[in-house]
């Protein structure tokens, strides 16, 4: 009986676990304008919306990914961390987070 | 039952692998690296192990284990698994057989906790302690496939991983599914919910202490009467392969607790 109680709330607590990841939780991610002029100071160019204007400062690109996209982008070590804790992307552009292939571990 | 478990085996090694689609937003609670250029679904360790390094909590994956977890115990060890498959086949190589103390089984939440989860979040995932960075699973499907294509840059590493690799095969040779007993991660995890699982074999009371499903039970488990709060019959690290139940000569292992 007791393990049926357990099993009951932990099955409960999974599925909502599994629902609100899925469905309701949003992550904001930044995009990487560090990695972007690293890229840019060595001849190669990708284009970012609002990068190429004339300004000289810019702003880094941010976009909500839901929690599947962001289990994808680990998947290529697409996201870390930055200094004051906001997520930044490993890559240029936020787009190239969604529907990448993998890289080597 | 054996038969048909190696072909399920088998069936899903090629299914993951297979390199027509790539669902790794979906985490299947299996060792099979997502940084393999054909596999189907994602590893949760490895996304757990990136979660931890931003500082975040995986709900989806953690949810999803738990719910394979609460369904059918460690059921995807025994049938998906395909390092299970391969820890399996090479049990049936000649070599000598030895038996390891009961208490090597705590090793894999050690594993679990310290190399999956504590050393990314504390010391980032540039670690080389980090657990994908060691495990023989990714070594195999990713790292030498990787190496092939495209080169190392890292030879070192890469002689350090296939050393794991070696050591554990041959470890595999010896005693049977050492891999998923001692060091797995997932199945530390899995395991933590067995007790609770709703497919699980059970004793009934027709049950004369045979020791058959003992003696045939890959894991060395004993199928328990009363599995709730009983923490000396290893029962945690049942695999669901169903094989004590199809030995039993009074057929009196139940599979719905």
């Amino acid at each position: 009986m007791v393990r049926k109680i357990f099993f009951c709330i932990l099955i409960i607590l999974s599925v909502a676990m599994t629902a609100y990841g899925a469905f309701f939780r949003r992550l904001l991610v930044y995009d990487n304008l560090e990695k972007f002029d690293q890229l840019k100071n060595v001849g190669i160019t990708i284009k970012i919306p609002g990068y190429q204007q004339a300004d000289t400062e810019f702003k880094a690109q941010s976009e909500w990914f839901t929690e599947p996209e962001v289990v994808n982008a680990m998947t290529f070590a697409g996201i870390s961390r930055y200094k004051d804790g906001q997520l930044i992307s490993n890559y240029p552009d936020l787009r190239m987070l969604k529907g990448r292939r993998p890289c080597p571990s | 039952m054996e038969r048909l478990r190696l072909k399920v085996q088998i069936a899903m090694a090629v299914l993951m692998n297979v390199g027509l689609f790539q669902l790794h937003f979906i985490c299947m609670p299996v060792l099979n690296c997502h940084s393999c250029p054909v596999s189907l679904f994602g590893c949760p360790l490895g996304v757990i192990g990136q979660f931890s390094a931003v500082g975040l909590i995986p709900l989806t994956v953690i949810g999803v284990m738990a719910l394979v977890g609460l369904v059918a115990g460690r059921i995807l060890c025994g049938w998906v698994c395909p390092f299970g498959l391969v820890q399996e086949l090479l049990y049936k190589i000649p070599y000598a057989k030895f038996s390891i103390p009961r208490w090597t089984r705590f090793i894999k939440y050690g594993v679990f906790g310290a190399l999956v989860v504590a050393v990314p979040y504390f010391l980032t995932p540039e670690s080389t302690l980090y657990f994908c960075r060691l495990c023989p699973v990714a070594t195999i499907e990713s790292s030498i496939p990787w190496a092939i294509l495209q080169g190392t840059t890292n030879a070192l590493h890469l002689s350090v991983r296939i050393v794991i690799l070696i050591v554990i095969m041959i470890l595999a040779m010896g005693h049977r599914r050492f891999f998923c007993k001692v060091l797995c991660p997932i199945g530390a995890c899995m395991s933590l919910l067995n007790r609770f699982a709703a497919i699980f074999p059970e004793r009934r009371s027709l049950c004369v202490d045979c020791s058959t499903c003992n003696k045939v039970c890959p894991m060395e488990t004993v199928p328990n009467k009363n599995r709730f709060g009983v923490y000396d019959d290893m029962l945690e690290e049942c695999i669901n392969c169903l094989d004590c139940q199809k030995r039993c000569p009074t057929d009196a292992i139940r599979l719905w607790g």
